[in-house]
């Protein structure tokens, strides 16, 4: 009787000490989970933010490609690249030898990133011509665009008027002959 | 005695939670470090760039220079650096500004391949002064771009009469003529003690902390007072470097325009200087050079057909 009084009080305790200890499992469980879904909060806000910081330093990148070209289209047309200097008897504000761009053209692997700009198009407004002609080696002077690299002109673009100068044969002499056009800067959006 | 070990032990819940808490916040403050260098040194890339963009309007056309200033929001230093790797070589700007009055240290630099930029090592204050003047060797090459802080004050002694026709028309804010104070960096023109720089404008030398460097044009010789040795030699290879490229794209211009009956006999001199400046090495070299750029310089004003 004694016996059987003390296996069941033992058995009890035992039950009990499954019982606690199964509670204890359980509470380690929640906080594991908890911990879990606080560190995943914390990491979807950090990602959050970074996303925000990486779009603010993406639309800051563009917004200085466009201020580039901006500045850089009012005055390329000095750059000695471009300029005609005083090869067309007076110098000239704002002029572009059109000669000297279309060897340009020929070299331009040479110039890649040099104006960190992605492309550069001198179009000939007037006289105004009835198509579009770009212009090449074998065409040249009876064209109308110069595009220095040959891909298109992309994304956003800012152009600035110029007087586009060459030197024109005439009766087995030459004459300069200069023409109004514009010079288009194109950069790529980031 | 129980007790008493009952009243030191912490439940298992609270510790693994102290524990994990602790390891959340180390996370969280080192995370916010990384993100606060990150935007510091996303402001030095942009400043550097931004600075860069400010030179374009500094191209001139017909005039004899141009300057213009800057003024940052905290102490900033500017370094210079440059290489010649490539066709053209690169001008290299690297920003630091104070922060928590420590310099934040980056190693971003932002490079141009159209620009030269003559100033020290590093330039150090608030306010920047930008000067630019064109180099023409025998055709325009590019502008020079002559960057000085406010802090320090340049002071020519004695120069020659154009040149102090020009600094005076300038106006820049740091530099004085002949009234040198205690503190300023003194140019001399015709030798004397305490000068910080040395001209020799009839020989065209400069010496400069004991350095000597050569010059050709007016040009060259702000861009030795105003720079070290190293970023002047460097970035006057640079200018060697498309002194070579131009000759070449005006001697297919010759090739080009003679088509349309415009002569101007200056391709073989042109190779000449193609060849001259590809081979130069530093301004020791740029005596001979410029003989030969005289004489070419001669022959386009006289040529029936101009090519610059």
């Amino acid at each position: 009787m004694l016996n059987q009084l003390k296996t069941k009080i033992i058995l009890q305790i035992v039950s009990y000490g499954k019982m606690k200890n199964r509670k204890a499992q359980l509470k380690i469980k929640q906080m594991t989970f908890m911990l879990i879904a606080v560190t995943l909060f914390f990491a979807l806000v950090g990602m959050f933010v970074l996303v925000i910081k990486f779009s603010d330093i993406r639309e800051a990148a563009t917004e200085l490609e466009e201020r580039n070209a901006m500045l850089l289209v009012s005055k390329l047309a000095n750059s000695p690249e471009f300029s005609c200097g005083g090869a067309f008897d007076t110098p000239r504000l704002n002029c572009i030898d059109a000669d000297k761009v279309m060897i340009l053209r020929q070299h331009i692997e040479k110039y890649n990133d040099f104006w960190g700009v992605s492309n550069i198009e001198i179009r000939k407004i007037y006289p105004a011509a009835n198509s579009e002609i770009l212009c090449t080696l074998e065409n040249y002077p009876n064209c109308n665009i110069i595009r220095l690299r040959s891909k298109e002109i992309i994304g956003a673009d800012l152009s600035n008027f110029i007087s586009l100068c060459r030197k024109e044969p005439y009766e087995g002499d030459y004459y300069n002959k200069c023409e109004l056009a514009r010079i288009m800067v194109s950069y790529e959006e980031k | 005695m129980l007790e008493k070990k009952g009243y030191l032990e912490l439940p298992f819940a609270w510790l693994f939670a102290i524990v994990a808490g602790a390891f959340i916040l180390f996370l969280a403050i080192f995370f916010a470090t990384k993100l606060i260098n990150l935007e510091q040194t996303s402001i030095d890339a942009q400043t550097g760039k931004e600075i860069g963009i400010l030179l374009n309007p500094l191209e001139t056309s017909f005039e004899a220079g141009k300057t213009t200033s800057f003024i940052m929001p905290v102490d900033t230093r500017i370094y210079n650096k440059c290489n010649n790797k490539g066709i053209f070589g690169r001008q290299i700007i690297q920003i630091s500004q104070k922060s928590f009055n420590k310099w934040t240290e980056t190693d971003l630099e932002v490079g141009f391949s159209n620009k030269y930029i003559f100033s020290e090592n590093y330039t150090e204050g608030k306010k920047f002064y930008l000067f630019s003047k064109p180099f023409e060797f025998p055709f325009k090459i590019s502008d020079l771009i002559y960057m000085t802080s406010s802090n320090k004050i340049y002071c020519f002694k004695d120069p020659p009469l154009n040149i102090e026709e020009e600094l005076a028309s300038l106006n820049q804010g740091n530099i004085r003529i002949n009234n040198c104070s205690g503190e300023s960096i003194k140019i001399c023109f015709s030798g004397g003690s305490e000068c910080e720089v040395d001209v020799n404008y009839e020989y065209k030398w400069v010496i400069r902390n004991s350095e000597k460097v050569y010059f050709e044009k007016d040009a060259l010789m702000y861009a030795a007072i105003f720079s070290d040795k190293k970023t002047y030699e460097c970035q006057l290879k640079r200018l060697m470097q498309r002194v070579n490229q131009l000759a070449l794209l005006y001697q297919d211009k010759a090739d080009f325009v003679s088509k349309a009956g415009c002569e101007s006999n200056l391709k073989q001199d042109l190779l000449m200087l193609s060849n001259s400046a590809s081979d130069f090495e530093d301004s020791s070299n740029l005596g001979v050079l410029a003989i030969n750029v005289e004489s070419i310089k001669d022959k386009n004003n006289f040529a029936d057909c101009e090519l610059w």
